[in-house]
């Protein structure tokens, strides 16, 4: 059943970035196309990618424009906070100033909460999917943490920059982060002065955004530092370059001397061949397999990619769409991240996103992808790092929530209103009622053992999950079918098989 | 409403024999250690190392502090501490929020190991950590963590494990299985959270997820779910039992790290097989505004530590109990321009029992006066390594470690 991987030898590097023949097309390519740049691959969206092509589907997936909606609350505290908070640091009655701080920070963290929830809905539903899958690749190579930025806008801001960024060059989009508020906050730029440096951001910027450990020089990281002096944030949201705070000095970057700025920096950094690599490397890992992948097809790529001036759309296409993506060895092996097992959870279930934010948010902590909290700097491992038997009884949880009976009664206050909201936004539908279990009952037990493992689960597992669920569900037009189905889909989407993408 | 099985033999059994040769890869080992399955006998005295993480890179200068040296003082001139110091001996002392280490040091059951580091230093968090977790030199990559090389080489042959009944090699608090923990070999490996329940419903699709979980696995990820969540399983209904009932004899903080040690001291106190035990406390990252965060940190560490301490000792579980911290890296002597300090090098650790001999070990590091300048270290960290290997965990460190490092006698 394992399958080798390619190497240069059977599988040739001029061949491996070519897009994949449309003889090879099919409902088992499409599946895994599907799964692995977006969430699930139900049905539907399998007969409408069949129609096209993966590369078009790329196309209209990533096309620049695409805006998460910001809250009326979300756009007030913006409008106020910059005021609010100067009025705050004046106020000297230590008492009344502490009052005001606490009162900032509630809101901030009550609006960052409704964020993260918008944030579930908006890449729940099919169309965004691929792209949010996207942003989320590129927060955790920019990554900003939300326990230490904590203001709601700046983190906001940051994303929508991230997913605008997807349609840039790569260089580009490094600039933009480098004027990115969250991250001047987040990397200590706004400390790095001529005088007295903070060697924070320029240390990852090499290490974690463009070229990896080992690529440059305790020196080189000393020098661009100080390129990237005067970075600051005005009134909260606004970047400027201070020009007094500017090192105006020439400094050394990989051998070269000049009196470079940031973005010379960054252009300068893009000229290693280590750029040409390091993201293919991190595309990689989150989207294709865990294993290395021998450096000849990184390199070939790199080279294609620095041939196009490092374009993100370049590269995601040509990724996406090559015969090496598809390649049988890195099917249906790559463990889900949390917000891929619950957002896929909720669109093969063909479910909304529940409406309550301690539910939605906390459970997302547990299985270890806090929204916009990474562990620290260099983000997510992803892969088999989620999985450990804390991890795992979250997700179990969280798939026997979906199952559950809503007890309106012992919701609170919060929780009451939240839900009349979803209704009334027709997003009531969170979880799998016995009427819609019933409703499959019509089909005989290997039909319904054969529909689930098919749309449910990968290639490997499906002919002995088959022979199992068929037994659990028994005659479907007996006494407890219905319980007996609920058993059984419960424990597919728990299984072993359900998590792996 | 069939009750879910207990212990891992009463998996097997419950799942009738033959279905287990489906396991691929599991079921050897498996089937091999249900053949031989007894219940091991509780060993009430073997010794157990706990490890605490500081996250971050723990400023050392400013946790154990040098206040006779004016160098010290001019390379810090808003950081340097002065008032409020604990001190160690004539030049020494240290931070003012440690005064429940200070206790235990008073005590002789806290060593101080200063000055640990090891050639060549890698100032990035995660090349760092990972060099620590490891136990490499600073230019060998390396996947498997020391302990996880302890578990290969120590655990694998021993009687119980071969028990289907064993409790997990190692326990972490956390979402992340520390690299410290990753082998070779695969050995049963269990995270709990700092706080809050594990509880599961009891429903008929519990049964039916066990019935799935038998089915036959054979590609990678997919075997290494289905062994995990075998593990989970039973260690889950078990630890469950122990933590809700325990009664600690200590008032731990609320803070996480004490929580989490909280656990850790239940555990130990059930007579848990597991030798190890990791948690970690995040934040020590101080580029800005150091002297209030280090303050709280160091607070949280010593208030947390000093409570498991005497938890263990109201257990009499003290002497079989030793405690050890370790961080990526020190801070760079010379604070920057954001009342916080940038990655160093070398720091000190800490080592807590009632079996440590205690007191200052290896030198002090030695300040210079150019400001971009680090520290040397003086002890290699894998010296300590091999100390608790050698002498606490009684392995052979230099299998493990690959070398022979001197040995810093703390115990």
């Amino acid at each position: 059943m394992n399958i080798v991987s390619p190497t240069p030898d059977t599988f040739a590097v001029k061949d491996a970035w070519k897009p994949l023949p449309m003889g090879f097309w099919d409902m088992g390519t499409a599946q895994h196309f599907l799964r692995r740049v977006g969430f699930s691959a139900t049905p539907e969206a399998v007969t409408s990618v069949l129609r096209s092509s993966p590369g078009a589907y790329i196309e209209t997936a990533y096309r620049a424009g695409a805006v998460l909606p910001r809250s009326e609350d979300l756009k007030t505290f913006t409008d106020e906070a910059p005021a609010r908070y100067n009025n705050m640091y004046r106020v000297k009655d230590a008492e009344e100033k502490r009052k005001l701080r606490q009162e900032l920070q509630r809101e901030e963290n009550e609006l960052f909460r409704s964020f993260a929830m918008d944030w579930f809905h908006y890449a729940r539903e099919p169309e965004n999917s691929a792209r949010e899958k996207l942003v989320m690749f590129l927060q955790d190579i920019f990554v900003v943490e939300q326990q230490k930025i904590k203001d709601p806008q700046q983190l906001y801001a940051m994303q929508q920059m991230l997913r605008d960024g997807t349609t840039l060059s790569y260089p580009e989009l490094c600039k933009r982060v480098s004027r990115e508020p969250a991250m001047i906050r987040y990397l200590d730029l706004d400390k790095n002065t001529a005088h007295k440096p903070n060697e924070n951001f320029a240390r990852e910027l090499f290490e974690l955004f463009i070229l990896g450990e080992g690529n440059y020089t305790e020196d080189d990281i000393k020098e661009a530092s100080r390129a990237f002096t005067g970075y600051r944030v005005m009134r909260r949201y606004k970047y400027y370059q201070a020009k007094k705070l500017q090192d105006k000095t020439d400094k050394t970057v990989f051998g070269e001397t000049g009196n470079w700025n940031g973005d010379d920096v960054i252009d300068l950094t893009f000229k290693r061949p280590a750029a040409r690599t390091f993201l293919i490397r991190e595309l990689v890992k989150f989207y294709l397999t865990e294993e290395a992948v021998d450096e000849a097809y990184i390199e070939a790529l790199g080279e294609q990619w620095a041939n196009h001036q490092f374009s993100l759309p370049y590269l995601t296409k040509t990724f996406f769409e090559s015969r090496l993506f598809f390649h049988p060895a890195y099917r249906g092996n790559m463990v889900k991240s949390p917000v891929h097992f619950h957002i896929g959870l909720c669109q093969d279930l063909r479910l909304d996103v529940a409406p309550f934010q301690s539910r939605v948010l906390r459970g997302m902590a547990t299985m270890g992808q806090a929204f916009y909290n990474p562990p620290n700097v260099r983000g997510w491992l992803y892969g088999e790092y989620w999985i450990n038997s804390t991890t795992i009884s979250a997700r179990r949880q969280l798939v026997d929530y979906l199952f559950a009976n809503l007890n309106e009664k012992r919701l609170n206050g919060n929780e009451k209103r939240a839900l009349s909201a979803a209704r009334e936004a027709g997003r009531g539908n969170f979880l799998v009622t016995n009427e819609r279990l019933k409703q499959v009952l019509s089909l005989a037990s290997d039909d319904l053992a054969k529909h689930f493992t098919t749309y449910f689960i990968t290639e490997p597992s499906r002919a002995n999950y088959s022979k199992s669920l068929k037994k659990i569900i028994g005659d479907t037009a007996s006494d407890g079918a219905a319980r007996r189905v609920r058993s059984a889909i419960i424990a597919l989407l728990q299984s072993p098989a359900y998590n792996l993408s | 409403m069939q009750n879910l099985p207990l212990t891992r033999r009463e998996f097997v059994r419950g799942a009738g024999g033959l279905g287990f040769l489906a396991f691929s890869g599991v079921a050897p080992a498996f089937l091999a250690r249900s053949a031989m399955a007894q219940t091991p006998a509780p060993e009430r005295d073997r010794s157990i190392l706990v490890i605490v993480q500081l996250a971050g890179g723990n400023d050392g200068l400013n946790t154990v502090i040098p206040f006779t040296d004016d160098r010290y003082y001019n390379l810090r001139p808003t950081l340097g501490l002065k008032n409020n110091l604990l001190e160690l001996n004539d030049d020494l002392a240290l931070h003012p929020a440690c005064q429940p280490l200070h206790e235990l040091y008073g005590e002789g059951k806290l060593s101080i190991v200063q000055n640990v580091g090891y050639p060549n230093p890698n100032r990035s968090h995660f090349r760092s950590t990972e060099i620590w977790e490891t136990g490499s030199d600073s230019d060998t990559f390396q996947r498997e963590g020391w302990l996880g090389r302890y578990f290969d080489n120590d655990c694998s042959g021993s009687p119980e494990a071969e028990s289907v009944d064993a409790d997990p090699a190692a326990i972490h608090v956390g979402d992340m299985i520390p690299q410290t923990y990753l082998s070779l070999d695969s050995h049963s490996l269990f995270g709990m959270k700092p706080y809050g329940k594990f509880d599961r419903g009891q429903d008929p699709a519990d049964l039916a997820y066990e019935k799935l979980l038998q089915a036959d696995h054979i590609e990678g990820n997919a075997s290494y779910l289905q062994h995990t969540m075998m593990n989970t399983l039973v260690t889950e209904r078990r630890v469950e039992k122990i933590i809700g009932r325990y009664k600690p004899q200590a008032s731990y903080p609320g803070t996480k790290l004490a929580q989490s040690l909280k656990r850790v001291a239940a555990l130990i106190h059930a007579d848990m097989e597991t030798r190890v035990y990791f948690v970690s406390q995040g934040g020590y990252d101080t580029h800005a505004n150091q002297l209030n965060n280090h303050q709280r940190l160091l607070t949280e560490l010593s208030t947390s530590m000093s409570a498991f301490q005497k938890d263990l000792t109201a257990h009499n579980k003290d002497d079989q109990v030793m405690t050890m911290t370790f961080s990526e890296f020190g801070r760079r002597p010379a604070e920057n321009g954001s009342g916080g300090t940038d990655h160093g090098t070398a720091a000190p650790l800490f080592v807590m029992g009632s079996q440590v001999k205690g007191g200052l070990l290896g030198q002090t590091p030695e300040l210079v006066t150019d400001a971009t300048k680090d520290l040397t270290y003086s002890t290699d960290f894998r010296g300590v390594y091999s100390s608790v290997l050698d002498k606490w965990l009684e392995a052979d460190s230099s299998k493990i470690l690959g070398d022979k490092y001197e040995h810093v006698p703390f115990v």
